[in-house]
């Protein structure tokens, strides 16, 4: 299933950042000949008005704009849904404390809760950044393949030097541990089989994704995967992370006793995009 | 500090090296047959103990262990500071975040494999005491939840085993069926726990309330703040110390730590060394590599001393009923395969594979025999129930690859 992002939608919140975050968002709209649908949450007032009027005055692209009062996070999600939104273009801060963890800020929130995908800008900027490593990926998600095609599909549009493609040896420890009746010849082969495995998968799939032009380096992670994932794309110095969106929306329990994704919402190391062609699945 | 004599310091190390050696030797002779350490080390302790060496050679077996001697309260020692150990490593095993991220599935899959097995395990030594020679009425209720969580419990290295042998380990049944392992033992534990509670210690018994209370704040907190604590000192420990030393010295000395706030309480030593290592286990900055290299170092030196151990206390042939083997070992077979087998078709699978499942949960390993030993230590069974259970122990874990293979085969 091909990854289109046929309409891009931006909340506007009129902060220091929004002006780079619409020239981001413009940027993804040229590229796959989209739509860009901007909302704000908060009174239609005429200083408000005047300031949309004025930010969407400095780019190329007319996008819609649409109006919504009341809970931010409840109205952008509801936004997504009503305007049938495929990629949500938001920024967030890197880190949140304790707090701001367990109780989610607007960004998070959306982040647990969205239908969509959703690409969340750090540091946005109106000049084209570089993309020189971008990080993905490629487990606990049924929509790995997507991720990693829309990685590709980035990485040749942004000349990108490397992808790299993390793939998880699931329970490493208890697993070598298990396997007690064996010689020292069978260890190293069933470790190194371990590894051929994930590799053999990760190539089976870019079979049949397009990735000429961009470098491919296909890594094994083991320990706690999103907090693994985090530190790996840290060390890359990644500027892009894209990861497959979880089967199931997040619940305050995946705060306590953290899902993969919950580390990177906690500690963002890199702009991230969430893969989520769900609404398509379901048409 | 008290002192051994010199020819008790010879006598010491002799009989763990016997033990050792002759631990590995049958473990080796068993790998041969794909099948799992323990179950070498456990005829190694047959071999050496009462049932065989004692009955053909028994003075040579009371030169070798001799009992009441300085020796044998040492080796008791080490024994003690094994379980407590392969209860740390029970522990690391347990994964919260995975299993929280299997969702739903793995808890319905783990709440039906847990019940249906502690239920058929309960009934029948409530209601047919006397078969399994409990007489008194306020032990029935003790025993017949132990023999309930006896049914429950599952021996999580055994399946990790046969799920890579029968590359399945990291399929979307494979983890369904590991975490959920690992949700039947924290409760099991956690179970067990409050029945050694009940039980005490020199009689002083606690109130289920109590010891329910007890047990439940001490997992609470050590999973809330002792977790949270774990993982602030966890990055300093391994960018400060040295790598592996000091990640591995002061992992086991909170699990020792642990272990005696437990047994201070009042609930076991083991519970404790068992929610440390879940801590641990937990924790994000407790490498993989850690991991292995505790399990590595305590499965192969202290795993076989307990093991081997077993044998040389009790004696196999004497204890041997067969008429109650064989009711344990058809309530294991059955509690396990419907309630599992019902647990991951309830999850989404076929017949097949959740037949398939339920015989990969119904391995009892290695915690079948730390449990009944335990029991045994605590006068919570005899025995022959013991003998029983280790054999069902055996046998669960023999039976449950070849029958996973043949099922997923058909």
């Amino acid at each position: 299933m091909k990854v289109q992002f046929k309409r891009i939608g931006l909340a506007v919140a009129f902060s220091p950042t929004s002006q780079a975050l619409l020239t981001e968002a413009c940027r993804w709209t040229s590229l796959h000949r989209a739509e860009l649908v901007l909302v704000h949450v908060g009174p239609r007032t005429p200083a408000a008005e005047e300031q949309m009027r004025q930010l969407v005055g400095t780019v190329s692209i007319t996008p819609t704009i649409l109006w919504r009062e009341g809970n931010p996070v409840k109205e952008i999600l509801g936004f997504c849904k009503s305007e049938n939104i495929d990629l949500l273009v938001a920024g967030a801060l890197k880190k949140e404390n304790l707090l701001q963890n367990y109780i989610g800020t607007v960004a998070r929130k959306i982040m647990r809760k969205a239908d969509c995908s959703i690409l969340m800008i750090q540091n946005p900027s109106v000049e084209s950044k570089l993309v020189q490593n971008i990080v993905v990926n490629a487990e606990d998600s049924p929509f790995v393949e997507q991720a990693i095609e829309v990685a590709c599909a980035i990485g040749e549009w942004r000349k990108t030097q490397w992808i790299h493609i993390t793939r998880e040896l699931k329970l490493l420890g208890l697993a070598l541990a298990a396997n007690e009746q064996c010689t020292e010849d069978e260890y190293h082969e069933s470790m190194q089989g371990m590894v051929r495995e994930e590799v053999d998968e990760v190539e089976k799939m870019l079979g049949h994704i397009p990735h000429q032009h961009v470098k491919i380096n296909i890594k094994m992670l083991s320990g706690k995967s999103g907090f693994e994932l985090a530190l790996f794309a840290e060390r890359k110095k990644a500027d892009l992370l894209v990861v497959g969106a979880p089967e199931r929306r997040f619940s305050l329990l995946d705060r306590i006793f953290p899902h993969d994704l919950e580390y990177i919402f906690a500690n963002m190391p890199c702009d991230l995009l969430v893969v989520n062609p769900k609404k398509k699945k379901h048409g | 500090m008290g002192k051994l004599s010199h020819a008790d310091v010879v006598h010491l190390l002799m009989q763990l090296s016997i033990m050792l050696l002759l631990g590995r030797l049958l473990s080796e002779a068993l790998r041969k047959f794909k099948q799992p350490a323990v179950i070498g080390e456990i005829l190694a302790g047959i071999l050496l103990g009462p049932t065989i060496l004692g009955m053909v050679k028994p003075e040579w077996f009371q030169a070798l262990y001799p009992v009441p001697s300085p020796t044998a309260t040492v080796l008791t020692g080490f024994v003690q500071v094994a379980v407590i150990m392969l209860l740390f490593i029970a522990g690391l095993e347990v994964d919260l975040h995975i299993v929280w991220q299997q969702g739903k599935q793995a808890l319905s899959t783990s709440f039906l494999g847990l019940i249906v097995p502690f239920s058929f395990g309960f009934i029948f030594p409530y209601f047919f005491p006397d078969f399994f020679g409990i007489a008194d009425q306020h032990e029935k209720l003790t025993f017949a939840l132990f023999m309930g969580t006896a049914m429950a419990i599952t021996a999580l290295p055994v399946i990790v085993r046969i799920l890579m042998d029968l590359n399945l380990f990291k399929s979307k049944m494979g983890m369904l069926v590991v975490t959920s392992a690992m949700v039947d033992d924290l409760v099991g534990w956690l179970i067990f726990s409050v029945i050694l509670g009940m039980i005490g210690k020199q009689g002083d018994s606690f109130s289920i309330l109590n010891t329910v209370l007890l047990t439940i704040t001490f997992v609470a907190v050590m999973l809330t703040l002792g977790r949270g604590l774990l993982n602030r000192i966890l990055p300093w420990i391994n960018k400060k110390l040295a790598w592996p030393g000091g990640v591995l010295s002061i992992s086991l000395a909170l699990c020792f730590l642990g272990a005696a706030f437990t047994e201070y309480i009042g609930l076991h030593a083991i519970f404790g060394a068992f929610i440390i290592g879940v801590a641990f286990g937990d924790s994000k900055h407790f490498s993989e590599r850690a991991k292995e290299i505790v399990h590595q170092f305590i499965n192969n030196i202290f795993a076989p001393l307990f093991f081997v151990s077993i044998g040389l206390r009790v004696n196999f042939i004497t204890n041997f009923d067969w008429a109650l083997t064989s009711v344990i070992l058809l309530i294991a077979f059955a509690g396990k395969i419907i309630g599992s087998g019902l647990g991951t078709r309830l999850g989404g699978f076929s017949w097949r594979e959740s037949i398939a499942a339920s015989f990969g949960m119904n391995a009892r390993g290695a915690m079948e025999i730390i449990l009944g030993l335990v029991a045994l230590e605590n006068g919570l069974i005899n025995e022959r129930v013991f003998v029983s259970l280790v054999i069902m122990a055996l046998i669960t874990s023999i039976t449950s690859g070849p029958l996973m293979k043949w099922v997923l085969k058909r």
